[in-house]
């Protein structure tokens, strides 16, 4: 996939990611699931593109509610697997398995 | 395009200004002066009161799933033991990966998800707008009218204090009041901040809270919290921060109220309560508790399991495998 392709979703990581390290430690660990929603949003953007991560990301926050049972839910499991950076983002490589 | 976040926001705003003038009008009936700085306030401040209040439902349920975590207590621990010691990233993953389906098998889970804090946010908003729109003697949604809006535009605390300005406009007017006011307003809510945080962080968290990177992080942010505040207190008008600050106070009191009832089940708050049912029980000459309840129980002995695969050992040995047929 070419680098212009993956900047969106790059763009998304970026902000996930700060949000991740400066806003979610404010309250803590609350979320029912593993991985925590904004881990799952920024996994799925990761792997299914920045629309598809999003629609994910959105379903997920909504599935996360205190009448929710929790436990471990894991994003859908893309075709291939997009390879990242020490930091997040998407590199143009993917992972051969 | 048509103003979808007014029209989301148009029943939040309603209700707000529906509290805000019954409250106001409550005060009034009290034979309080319906103009002074002081009715407005409190009115705000019953705001507060009546948002928070309608939100305990909420923070119940979660005192009442952590209090049906203490029966996953044991299977925690157990989880707990078998990576202790190991910090790596993938030993943690999976330690949280196990902990939250044992939650979820038990059907419990003692964390509240993101939505107290999400139904939180239009709130504060919607108050925002409903206090600049009064703030400029606009009429609102509902039951703030133009006279409404205008006494509150002129509402000044104690007559000194115009609660429609920030701490901005007191630097630039050079009211001292109101600089005043503000400032004391914010470290106010610092130290209720502070204290509400740092009482979970040291009482009311586990041992392996403790020794998660969140854990580290929580700490570096509660030195970031009061820059947030101050920031805010500069923008917003005061008559806005009053209802933050009461907001603080009413998490402060809910905060020691749960920490003292019901802890965290394996935190220092845990351990504090239990001893001070135990001393309640002696002195009411009762035997001590039965075990099966308390979460001390589990503390004593860590099982020490080893989680390495075992290698697997041929069956057979050596000489009959070379005496056997080819």
């Amino acid at each position: 996939m070419s680098a212009l392709m993956l900047i969106p979703r790059n763009v998304c990581v970026a902000i996930l990611v700060a949000y991740r390290t400066i806003v979610s430690p404010l309250y803590g660990d609350v979320c029912r699931y593993y991985p925590s929603c904004s881990s799952y949003t920024l996994q799925a953007i990761q792997q299914h593109g920045a629309v598809r991560g999003i629609w994910m990301g959105a379903r997920r926050i909504l599935r996360c509610h205190p009448w929710a049972a929790g436990g471990v839910d894991d994003i859908p499991v893309p075709r291939r697997a997009m390879a990242l950076t020490r930091l997040g983002f998407v590199t143009e490589s993917r992972l051969d398995r | 395009m048509p103003d979808i976040l007014g029209l989301l926001m148009w029943p939040i705003k309603w209700v707000l200004e529906a509290i805000l003038a019954g409250a106001h009008f409550g005060l009034e009936a009290l034979g309080m002066d319906p103009a002074s700085g002081l009715v407005w306030v409190l009115s705000i401040a019953s705001l507060t009161l009546v948002v928070r209040t309608a939100m305990i439902p909420l923070t119940v349920r979660q005192i009442l799933s952590s209090r049906k975590a203490l029966e996953v207590a044991p299977e925690i621990k157990k989880i707990q033991d078998k990576y202790r010691g190991k910090k790596d990233q993938f030993s943690r993953e999976a330690m949280q990966r196990e902990t939250m389906e044992a939650y979820r098998k038990a059907g419990t889970n003692p964390l509240a998800s993101c939505l107290p804090l999400l139904v939180q946010m239009p709130i504060f908003f919607g108050l925002v707008t409903v206090l600049q729109t009064a703030n400029r003697g606009d009429a609102g949604v509902g039951f703030m009218g133009v006279s409404l809006a205008e006494q509150f535009q002129q509402a000044s605390l104690f007559d000194a204090v115009p609660l429609n300005m920030t701490m901005q406009h007191g630097f630039e007017q050079g009211n001292i009041a109101v600089i005043a006011t503000s400032i004391v307003m914010t470290l106010i809510m610092v130290a209720t901040q502070f204290y509400t945080q740092l009482q979970i962080m040291s009482k009311n968290q586990t041992p392996a809270m403790k020794e998660s990177p969140m854990y580290k992080q929580q700490r570096i942010i509660l030195y970031v919290i009061p820059v947030f505040l101050l920031i805010s207190a500069w923008a917003f008008p005061i008559a806005t921060m009053f209802y933050w600050l009461v907001s603080n106070i009413y998490t402060l009191i809910q905060q020691l109220i749960i920490i003292s009832k019901l802890p965290n089940p394996g935190s220092d708050a845990a351990l504090a309560r239990e001893a001070r049912m135990a001393r309640k029980r002696q002195r009411q000459g009762l035997p001590a508790e039965s075990s099966e309840t308390t979460t001390t129980a589990v503390e004593e002995t860590p099982v020490i399991v080893n989680t390495q695969r075992q290698q697997p050992k041929r069956k057979s040995t050596k000489a009959q495998r070379d005496g056997g047929p080819k």
